[in-house]
């Protein structure tokens, strides 16, 4: 009896549940209903505040809660934004998840080159939307590149779904940095050979720099000195792979040399390759090539250029930049880099190119945003001049100086405040930045895009010794190291093409017979090396390279007939 | 195990006499178990099933769990038929390509890869599993001779703690302690302070030392904690038979051989049969911390391989296909291990 009381006590309490989750079910149903109506206005403003999703791929923190742009954002257009930050090693996995998951956030910042958002149909086709003209600052800024940047696959309707976050220029290009790829050498280095020209560098005097150096100075600060170091690491394996092309005065294709008939072939199998990689092994059997250089992972990387003990190395500006910050920080300017540019004989280097616009990454505006057309004017907005100077320079009085011609200009605490990474996360929206379409080159009114691209405040910003040491060269920028900027070519550059999942596994596993291989070829008995190189190309040879090379070569005429 | 529960009630429900007699040995439950099942007049009926009714409702949430997440996400197999393609609403709006996939994963250059990778999953496991194993039983049986207390808990709580360490820990941890000298490698200093080396070895661009180096980094960091069950086993050992050993004049090592391991050896073979079902699903994270190129053609294991060819690449099929791969061949491994510990007439499974 007792045991039949309990269980009809439970059973009534199973109806109540019933009724309660129904309950529930209905009131989540009705939320849902309420939420599917979409927001039709355009207008952003304090007085009717408004929440974008932001997903944004980048190595940049997120802001501070009490970021002091985002407050302006808030008091301005009424504007609050709430992020997701991926780290671009993170980005591939992140993707799946999400196209699988079919809800998007308002925005969607992506650097994936293989457009799987815009392919899987997360993004939004923009045209018909620029068009009505409520977007002005966006329309302006795709006007003359929109086929540059279109989709032209069959995947889903061609036209604009994304808008590059870097480089797409408005007049001169401005700015003394170079980001490119180059053969980096510790300024200290050449200080001591005392200041050698450095125009027809070749491997071998490259090599013989360090050398040199490296006998006379075995250690740098209590620890071995290290001559050259490759960068090897997953992801980044172009820093062992992508020499030989810039050394036969390629510019840099990725993966293919492109001759002058537009005709694009892979190199990892030719000659160019083999000297590059002969040279490699006779430094590595001297003992001047880092034996730790194929275990690295990045960050040991970065760690050990941060160390100052690293003469040099194959790599592209912007990937090390924490490095150089952190000798600089330690006041170890002789220990930063400069670029140089060793081709083979009778060559001439082609460095240093005209910067790419970042086609299929940036901004889209997702399929399931509410408000597409508030996502949309927060970009145009974002867009304007007035927004770029802030995001870019600050606020004036705050962080930067008008001077009475209109110049932009920072006193030593601003500079010092830009390069404080703390300070960055409450004043700057340095994630959010990156992904932005920006105003790059010049403001209407002269200013530079940013304090890093203004002629004045780069050099105001330069060390003493490393004004010091541009004197010596006559040089003013670290770009005038480089090769005078040629036109691009039309089609350039090869390794940003969209592929097929046949050609980017073909690409995949080139790129792995050559991280397993190279290191071999390298480390291994000088003695060894034909047999090595010869292995190393009977393994490429059986990978199916023509479905890659054809590939692109389908890119490169599509370009060349569209753009 | 549900079949386990039908045909032997526990007797602690009270809804049935307890069937068999109450006995202290296994083996003895065992025979009873066995002959149960052979009685004509156990024979599962409406009246057995209702009369259990709790219990089966009590299996209920269980089984419903393993169909709901085990059996029917099976029907996302049919992305290894396809040219899949993420974002298309369902997964019935797709390309289909027949055998394409599996072509592709298991011929040519990615099946020589593919065939590496097998190799190396199934040579890491094996090694991890089988030193891992030996240690853990070796661990137990010294920490159950430790007879200060105090002490054996120190030694116990020092072997779990690396357990808590996260994988990318231990591996920068195992990358560090076998780099040079000079980047802090104390192996390295260790064996040239010794006179063993005279040289350095840079240890992680050797291929063929890599699964050791796997399963020596798995056993320090799971050592501790794989003691944990064999432990559990030691002390529910009848310490009877000890005092009785004691009394036969048996030493230390005699008991230890004649009384502990055989009494440990159905936990033994039974945590063997669950973790051969493992083979080929362990081993993502020290291989892809530590793998690098000169050594990934030792390294690479499938779950690396299928990360990088699959969700790296944006082909989902082509994990799907291994994905498959793996679940038969898993299958095969648990139903031999299980078929090979009955021969052996040991405590199975299934």
């Amino acid at each position: 009896m007792k045991r039949n009381l309990r269980l009809g006590g439970l059973r009534r309490a199973g109806r109540q549940l019933t009724v309660a989750a129904t309950a529930m079910a209905l009131i989540a149903l009705a939320a849902c209903t309420e939420d599917e109506s979409t927001d039709d206005s355009d207008v952003l403003s304090p007085s009717n505040p408004t929440t974008l999703s932001v997903w944004i791929t980048s190595a940049q923190q997120a802001p501070a809660p009490d970021n002091k742009i985002s407050k302006l954002l808030k008091d301005k257009l009424g504007v609050t934004l709430t992020y997701e930050i991926v780290t671009p090693d993170n980005e591939d996995q992140k993707i799946g998840v999400m196209l699988a998951g079919g809800q998007y956030p308002d925005l969607i910042g992506t650097g994936d080159l293989k457009q799987r958002f815009l392919e899987g149909g997360a993004l939004r086709r923009l045209d018909d939307m620029l068009e009505t003209g409520a977007y002005p600052n966006l329309a302006a800024h795709v006007k003359d590149d929109i086929k540059k940047m279109s989709y032209s696959g069959d995947e889903v309707d061609k036209g604009l779904y994304i808008f590059p976050n870097y480089n797409r220029f408005y007049g001169d290009i401005t700015g003394g940095t170079y980001y490119g790829p180059a053969f980096w050498i510790q300024k200290r280095v050449l200080a001591d050979a005392g200041y050698p020209d450095l125009s027809n560098m070749t491997l071998d005097r490259y090599f013989q720099l360090i050398s040199d150096y490296k006998a006379k100075h075995p250690q740098t600060n209590g620890a071995p000195t290290v001559g050259f170091e490759i960068l090897a690491s997953k992801g980044r394996e172009w820093g062992m792979t992508n020499p030989p092309a810039l050394l036969a005065g390629s510019p840099n294709n990725g993966g293919v040399i492109v001759d002058s008939n537009n005709n694009a072939s892979i190199y990892a199998d030719k000659d160019v390759a083999k000297n590059f990689y002969k040279v490699l092994n006779q430094q590595y059997s001297a003992g001047l090539v880092d034996r730790e250089s194929f275990t690295l992972t990045f960050d040991q990387y970065t760690a050990k250029l941060a160390t100052g003990a690293v003469l040099g190395m194959h790599d592209q500006g912007w990937n090390f930049g924490t490095a150089t910050q952190s000798l600089q920080s330690a006041g170890k300017d002789e220990n930063t880099y400069v670029p140089l540019m060793p081709v083979y004989d009778g060559v001439t280097p082609w460095y240093a190119d005209r910067p790419v616009m970042n086609i299929n990454q940036g901004f889209g505006v997702s399929v399931s945003s509410k408000q597409p057309k508030k996502a949309l004017k927060f970009l145009d907005t974002m867009l304007s001049e007035e927004w770029q100077k802030t995001l870019s320079w600050g606020i004036a009085g705050e962080d930067y100086q008008v001077g009475a011609d209109g110049v932009f200009s920072r006193t030593d605490e601003q500079r010092k405040n830009y390069k404080d990474i703390t300070w960055r996360s409450h004043n700057r929206l340095d994630a959010l930045l990156d992904m932005l379409p920006k105003h790059q080159g010049k403001f209407s009114d002269g200013n530079a895009y940013s304090p890093d691209d203004q002629p004045a405040e780069f050099y105001a910003t330069l060390s003493d010794y490393d004004k010091n040491f541009m004197e010596k060269y006559g040089k003013k920028t670290w770009l005038d190291f480089m090769n005078k900027i040629a036109e691009n070519p039309k089609y350039y550059p090869a390794w940003n093409i969209k592929l097929s999942d046949a050609a980017n596994q073909v690409n995949q596993q080139v790129t792995d017979t050559s991280v397993q291989n190279l290191p071999k070829i390298i480390a291994g008995k000088p003695a060894d090396f034909d047999k090595n190189w010869q292995a190393y190309v009977d393994s490429l040879h059986k990978i199916d390279v023509k479905v890659y090379e054809d590939a692109v070569n389908a890119g490169i005429k599509n370009r060349l007939a569209n753009w | 195990m549900t079949d386990a529960t039908v045909s032997t009630p526990v007797p602690t429900t009270g809804l049935e006499p307890a069937p068999e007699p109450a006995s202290s040995s296994r083996a003895q439950q065992r025979k009873a178990r066995k002959n149960a099942a052979k009685d004509p007049k156990r024979k599962i009926t409406w009246d057995r099933v209702w009369a259990q009714r709790a219990l089966l409702a009590m299996a209920v949430p269980l089984l419903l769990y393993q169909i709901l997440f085990k059996y029917v996400p099976v029907y996302g197999w049919a992305i290894a038929f396809q040219h899949y393609k993420p974002g298309r609403g369902s997964i019935w709006n797709q390309q289909w390509v027949g055998l394409e996939n599996f072509y592709n994963l298991f011929t040519g250059v990615n099946g020589e890869r593919f065939r590496q990778v097998v190799v190396n999953t199934m040579g890491q496991s094996v090694l991890t599993l089988i030193v891992g194993t030996f240690g853990a039983i070796v661990l137990a049986l010294l920490l159950n001779e430790v007879k200060n207390l105090p002490f054996k808990r120190i030694l116990q709580n020092i072997t779990y703690m690396p357990h808590f360490l996260s994988w990318v820990i231990v591996a920068s941890l195992a990358s560090v302690a076998l780099s040079l000298p000079s980047s802090g490698g104390f192996i390295n200093q260790g064996l040239m302070s010794l006179h063993l080396v005279d040289e350095p070895v840079l240890f992680l661009t050797e291929p063929n030392y890599f699964w050791e180096i796997v399963a020596g980094t798995s056993l320090w960091k799971e050592l501790g904690w794989n003691t944990i069950l064999y432990l559990a086993a030691i002390t529910a050992i009848d310490p009877g038979l000890y005092e009785a050993a004691e009394v036969d004049g048996a030493g230390r090592y005699r008991k230890m051989f004649s009384i502990t391991l055989p009494s440990i050896r159905p936990t033994i073979v039974v945590l063997l049969i669950i973790n051969s079902g493992w083979i080929l699903s362990t081993n993502f994270e020290l291989p892809y911390f530590l793998g690098n190129g000169l050594v990934s053609e030792k390294s690479e294991t499938i779950d690396v391989f299928v990360l990088r060819y699959g969700y790296q690449l944006g082909n989902y099929s082509l994990a799907v296909v291994a994905g498959i791969f793996k679940t038969i061949v898993a299958v095969i491994l648990v139903g031999s291990a299980n078929l090979a510990a009955k021969r052996l007439n040991q405590e199975t499974l299934v």
